[in-house]
């Protein structure tokens, strides 16, 4: 077992779905539907194995795989797992497979549509597995560009000019990041991009750190839907079809987050140190802010991407606290979110394939017109609201409890984000799922068996989590061994 | 003394070469402005190489192989002079602009 | 028994039920609803079996739940002298109100989803009790929240519930943050999350030395906000009079022992704490005070009936908060046991009524017949006496408790306003009790919903028989909270003896007088105003059509609330939004068309000329040789 490439076999399970959808002929949709379904599939349980492999005891890094890859750059193909991917690896692989039972019903283009979204997946298992700087930001942009094609081709509502704003907020992003990474590569010797070893080289002088760390926080944070550079992602969840939304806010917004606490703070602890209360202020920001422009908005998925700018800003004031307990709450917090969107999405697409209609105001009473879907929908809401017996309130409690320790008015007010989260998430109930029947959609079909086993997924898994939260914590506290 | 002569009539083969091309509309008289810039070219060579260089044959090879390439452009150069005629019965650079941002 | 599995049966079995009825039974209502009243069962054997053979000492059934660093978190139902009498109370008003919505909601579509919530309810609220620990305090006080916005938003259909569902969970989580901040503080300060050890450290006499007294008070107002929304005092009290759309059954719930139970339990739990805090209780005591006598004022010119218990369980909430603000667990403990018994034996009446009669008001439900229903109409009686303070029913003796703790400096003022306070409550009780069983043709009352009124279009009341008024599964729970209401009171000593207290000062009749009379003058007032024949049924407010109307529109705090913070919000989400749509989109779509019309205007430099080009390069060329040549 133990020399098993866990972490190359589950980076191969999309890149093999890759290979396999555009080797089978476009005209065989079921086909290339069940490569990547089973693709998927064995994502989850490899991701299951690496869960169940890995050595909470030891902690740090396990798994290790190391292989020159650009010698003549001092570039290698290093992967290693520890307590925090391990949890993400979990996340990817169940949005992933999810995502692709939730497009089952596509029409179009099925064969592009499934190569760029493995893709896309392949990239971001890379992204948690590497611990090469260089690998990191190559699968990084791997990762990033499939979403220009899904939302351009596959999108709906102005998707041209999604897809660019996206594309565009994006590559600025990569544009900060890839000279910090330069900086960093050069500033340690010149000799490795190794993460941990650029950590260890003690070669970063307090100065160096203090000009470099905003580079690579802001570059990542822009994929992390960070106030104030967070307007491509609401806009893109929009435009973007069902299983793209799940995986753009289920995972790859995660990214972002991940990103800074991989390289950014692990590499330049002092200019993290320096920046964090600024960084914590934008972070509590865009909580309340997020929730406020969610308030206002009256199409489904743009109350959905907003709540995603409010709930990564409790993500980012987590990292921010450089705490232990809010790194947990952020790491559990993502993992969450991711779920918790992934069952937004996967709900709101069921009523949009059905009505092409996203606005709550043309709805009424949906409990009553299709009562299981609309259940998804309605503890996503009450996830979202940090209910306990769901996965976030853990998540919510474990960052409120730091912030308000590091950065008591902050933190306070951030707490009081909740009333506003509570405010838009019931009004979307309050006005689309409740209230007076709307006859015109008395037709809408309910989930059938098979639509309602991805959603049934992730509300098993939110409310799992939210009964046994050490499960996870015990996971993502392992980690701190190592970092 | 003879050098500085020697350079002014390379410039002023160049200039008029280079005021050709710039100047005129028609792609044959374009083409010879190339042609009597390379040969201002050459000529500097020569004159560098008759009265500095100890070695007198490098500025000759090197006109050489400019004679060559000028040749050789000199027959892509009307080839494509054709192929333009052809297509549009006209060879004055002014309609070329398909370039154009 | 062992204690031990009681405890854990009481909580797991409405767990079990509220899941099997809303995931398994979806759609066989009647098995749903079996298993919900067997779960209820369940609850009510073991917790009276805890209230009677409980342990002598507090005891704490748990086990570790998980870890988190070095703080360990434990699932804990700790078993002592208030945890046990508020669960048994919890249990059998629950199992009371589960019987009597077999009737009430017999012909509701959703019934089974109904007592799948009820079960939610149950679960929440008695693991809520029996915490043992702050985070367990805190994520069941939130579930109680969700559990009473998912039954006052029953009716999912109507706006007005939904909109009232919204409203109560809102209100509610405001004083939520102001809770979860609070105990965050206390968990800082003290280092436990264990109930019992925080009780060790606050509950001995004087100030604990390890903390310091300013941020105890900040810690116990932290608190009280929490309280505050919860038990609807001022300044959030509003939630509670709109939560009554949702079923009448849900009403009963929610004021008596589950929901706005739960903030005054939240006090007694950490009564200690509160005492160590002067200011803070002092400004509980105002709060409480001045809510019970606002509430009072709402509830004397009010015609429906559901309303007018809404505000009586406002004013009587805060008369059990003066209680514990003045420095007495027993006495606001006690009359939040008796309040139990008679606020919801109130419900269940009003329910009776407006099932059969189709109205909520109170006029035309009297004028229809509505003491010809004699067992709700001796349960509306002995319930309105016993808020009225009338002795021996329950509410006297607790009430006199509460009187009594108002004692020493400064209290005076306190006790004048709770003795008027009284005197209202007698008052608009009566008034309630004579509307509805001494209808004459003198009076000049004008209903403001005729009676059938609900039945003729599909309110979602759901009920098209009304052969029977008062079915069996009716009064069987009235009698049996008639006898609480009347019994409760003469429990003082046990309840004293289960919450540790020593000597309970049994009040002279002098001592009782002033209670005694000025229940007695809201009585004669009420009589001689509503209950004699002839009565105009007028109330002396109506003199004064201002403050008549100053109390019929609530003292104008929702206008004003509505005017101020919604509008508030609203201006700011408006703000907000036009920020995200003209600043940053504008100026994200601005950058990018800047950037587009460089490109464009560059491009047109490149018109296509072969020779500018030429000419360009050879410009740039001389340029660099030039520069070239002047640095070497």
């Amino acid at each position: 077992m133990s020399d098993f490439p866990i972490l190359t076999a589950t980076l191969l399970c999309p890149a093999i779905a890759v290979f396999l959808t555009l080797l089978i002929p476009g005209r065989h949709e079921k086909a290339i539907k069940s490569v990547n379904a089973l693709a998927g599939l064995a994502a989850v349980v490899l991701a299951m194995i690496a869960w169940a492999a890995y050595d909470r005891a030891v902690g740090g890094f396990q798994m290790m795989e190391d292989v020159a890859w650009l010698p003549a750059l001092g570039i290698r193909y290093t992967v290693a797992i520890d307590g925090v991917t391990v949890v993400l690896n979990m996340l990817n692989a169940i949005v992933f497979f999810t995502g692709v039972l939730s497009m089952w019903k596509l029409e179009k283009r099925v064969k592009e549509y499934f190569a760029f979204m493995s893709t896309l997946v392949f990239g971001v298992f890379g992204v948690f597995f590497s611990l090469d700087a260089f690998a990191f930001f190559f699968f990084y942009e791997v990762a990033v560009l499939p979403m220009y094609p899904l939302i351009a081709v596959w999108g709906s509502t102005r998707k041209e000019y999604s897809a660019m704003k996206l594309t565009l907020f994006l590559m600025a992003g990569s544009a900060l990041l890839f000279p910090g990474l330069i900086a960093l590569f050069v500033a340690s010797g010149g000799e490795t991009w190794n993460i941990l070893e650029m950590a260890r080289s003690g070669a970063f002088s307090r100065d160096f750190q203090i000009f470099v760390y905003p580079f690579l926080y802001v570059g990542f944070g822009v994929l992390a839907g960070m106030f104030p550079f967070h307007g491509w992602s609401p806009t893109g969840h929009v435009a973007a079809p069902t299983a793209v939304s799940m995986l753009h806010a289920g995972v790859l917004m995660k990214l972002g987050a991940f990103g800074i606490l991989r390289i950014a703070i692990e590499c330049l602890p002092e200019g993290a140190a320096y920046w964090a209360p600024t960084f914590a202020v934008l972070a509590t920001c865009g909580i309340v802010y997020g929730a406020f422009v969610a308030m206002r908005q009256t199409d489904f998925k743009y109350v959905i991407g907003f709540s995603s700018v409010s709930h990564m800003g409790i993500v980012l004031l987590g990292l921010n606290t450089l705490t232990v307990a809010g790194t947990d709450g952020a790491v559990f917090q993502m993992f969450a979110h991711g779920i918790m969107t992934a069952l937004f999405f996967s709900a709101v697409g069921f009523l949009y394939d059905q009505t092409h209609d996203r606005d709550i105001r043309n709805f009424g009473g949906l409990v009553s017109q299709a009562p299981v879907a609309v259940s998804m929908f309605i503890v996503a809401g009450l996830c979202g609201m940090g209910v306990p017996g769901f996965a976030s309130f853990w998540a919510e409690l474990l960052v409120f409890v730091a912030a308000v320790r590091e950065y008591p008015l902050l933190g306070i007010l951030a707490i009081a984000g909740l009333v506003f989260t509570a405010a838009y998430m019931l009004r979307v109930l309050g006005t689309a799922i409740y209230g007076p029947v709307n006859p015109k959609w008395n037709h809408l079909k309910d989930v059938d068996a098979w639509s309602v086993t991805p959603r049934a997924i992730l509300v098993a898994v939110l409310v799992l989590f939210g009964f046994f939260p050490n499960l996870i914590l015990d996971m993502i506290r392992s980690a701190a061994g190592g970092m | 003394m003879m050098l500085t002569g020697w350079l002014l009539f390379s410039l002023a083969l160049f200039s008029i070469g280079l005021y050709a091309v710039l100047a005129r509309r028609n792609l044959i008289a374009i083409l010879i402005g190339i042609e009597l810039m390379l040969n201002g070219a050459s000529v500097n060579f020569l004159a560098f190489n008759a009265y500095l260089s100890k070695d007198p044959a490098v500025g000759q090879i090197a006109v050489l192989f400019v004679i060559g390439l000028a040749a050789a452009e000199a027959a892509i150069a009307l080839s494509i002079i054709l192929a333009v005629y052809r297509s549009r019965n006209a060879i004055d650079v002014a309609g070329l602009d398909e370039l154009k941002g | 028994m062992n204690p031990d599995t009681l405890a854990l049966a009481s909580v797991v079995a409405p767990l079990v039920g509220f899941f099997l009825g809303l995931v398994v039974f979806r759609k066989h209502h009647a098995v749903a609803m079996g298993v919900v009243l067997m779960s209820g069962a369940v609850s009510l054997v073991s917790t009276a079996l805890l209230l009677f053979g409980g342990p002598a000492e507090p005891h704490v059934v748990g086990a570790r739940w998980f870890t988190i660093g070095d703080v360990a978190i434990d699932f804990g139902l700790l078993l002592d002298g208030r945890t046990r009498i508020m669960g048994a109370v919890v249990a059998l008003i629950t199992m009371c109100i589960q019987v009597y919505s077999l009737g009430y909601m017999k012909h509701d579509p959703g019934r089974g989803r109904f007592f799948a919530f009820l079960a939610l309810f149950e679960w929440a609220m008695l693991t809520f009790v029996f915490a043992a620990n702050l985070l367990q305090t805190f994520i069941f006080w939130e579930l109680v929240g969700l559990a009473s916005f998912f039954l006052i938003g029953f009716w999912y259909q109507k706006p007005s519930a939904v909109a009232a569902a919204k409203k109560a969970f809102l209100m509610t989580r405001i004083g939520d943050v102001g809770l979860f901040v609070g105990l965050i503080f206390l968990f800082q300060s003290t280092g436990t999350l264990d109930i019992q050890s925080i009780g060790a450290i606050f509950d001995p006499e004087g100030l604990p030395p390890a903390i310091a007294p300013d941020r105890i008070e900040w810690i116990a107002a932290l608190l009280f906000i929490g309280v505050i929304g919860k038990s609807a005092q001022f300044p959030l009290h509003t939630w509670l009079p709109d939560a009554m759309e949702g079923p009448t059954p849900v009403s009963a719930l929610l004021h008596s022992a589950t929901m706005v139970a739960a903030g005054v339990f939240l006090v007694a739990r950490f009564h200690g704490l509160f005492l160590d805090a002067p200011t803070t209780a002092q400004i509980m005591l105002a709060v409480a005070t001045f809510t019970a006598l606002l509430a009072s004022t709402m509830a004397m010119v009010a015609k429906d009936m559901k309303r007018v218990l809404a505000f009586s369980s406002i004013s009587q909430l805060g008369f059990m908060l003066i209680g514990l603000a003045a420095g007495s667990l027993f006495a606001g403990f006690f009359h939040l046991t008796t309040h139990a018994f008679f606020k919801a034996l109130l419900f269940l009446c009003a329910g009776a009524y407006i099932h059969h009669y189709g109205t909520n008001d109170m006029i035309a439900m009297g004028r229809a017949g509505a003491r010809s229903m004699r067992i709700t109409t001796i349960g509306l009686v002995v319930g309105g006496a016993a808020l009225a303070g009338i002795p021996p029913l329950a509410g006297f003796f607790s009430k006199e408790q509460i009187l009594g703790a108002l004692h020493g400096p400064g209290a005076t003022v306190f006790k004048v306003a709770a003795l008027a306070a009284a005197f209202l409550t007698a008052y608009y009780s009566f008034r309630m009790i004579f509307l509805l069983t001494r209808p004459n043709d003198a009076s000049a009352a004008e209903p403001d919903e005729p009676a059938y009124a609900q039945h003729a279009g599909d309110s979602g009341h759901g009920s098209d028989d009304h052969g029977d008024a008062e079915p069996w599964v009716f009064r069987f729970p009235i009698l049996l909270l008639v006898v609480g209401s009347v019994g409760a009171g003469f429990l003082g000593d046990r309840i004293g003896a289960l919450l540790g207290i020593e000597h309970i000062h049994h009040p002279t009749f002098v001592e009782m007088a002033p209670a005694i009379a000025v229940a007695l003058a809201g009585v004669v007032l009420a009589w001689l105003e509503f209950g004699r024949s002839g009565a105009r049924q007028a109330g002396f407010v109506s003199r004064m059509p201002a403050l008549r109307t100053f109390f019929e529109r609530r003292w104008y705090i929702d206008e004003i609330y509505e005017r101020v913070f919604v509008r508030a919000a609203v201006a700011i989400a408006k703000l907000c939004y036009g920020t995200e749509r003209d600043g940053f989109d504008a100026g994200a779509d601005m950058v990018a068309d800047g950037t587009a019309r460089v490109g464009a205007t560059v491009a047109r430099g490149h018109n296509g000329r072969l020779q500018w080009y030429v000419g360009g390069a050879i410009v740039v060329t001389a340029a660099l040789a030039f520069y070239l040549g002047r640095l070497s």
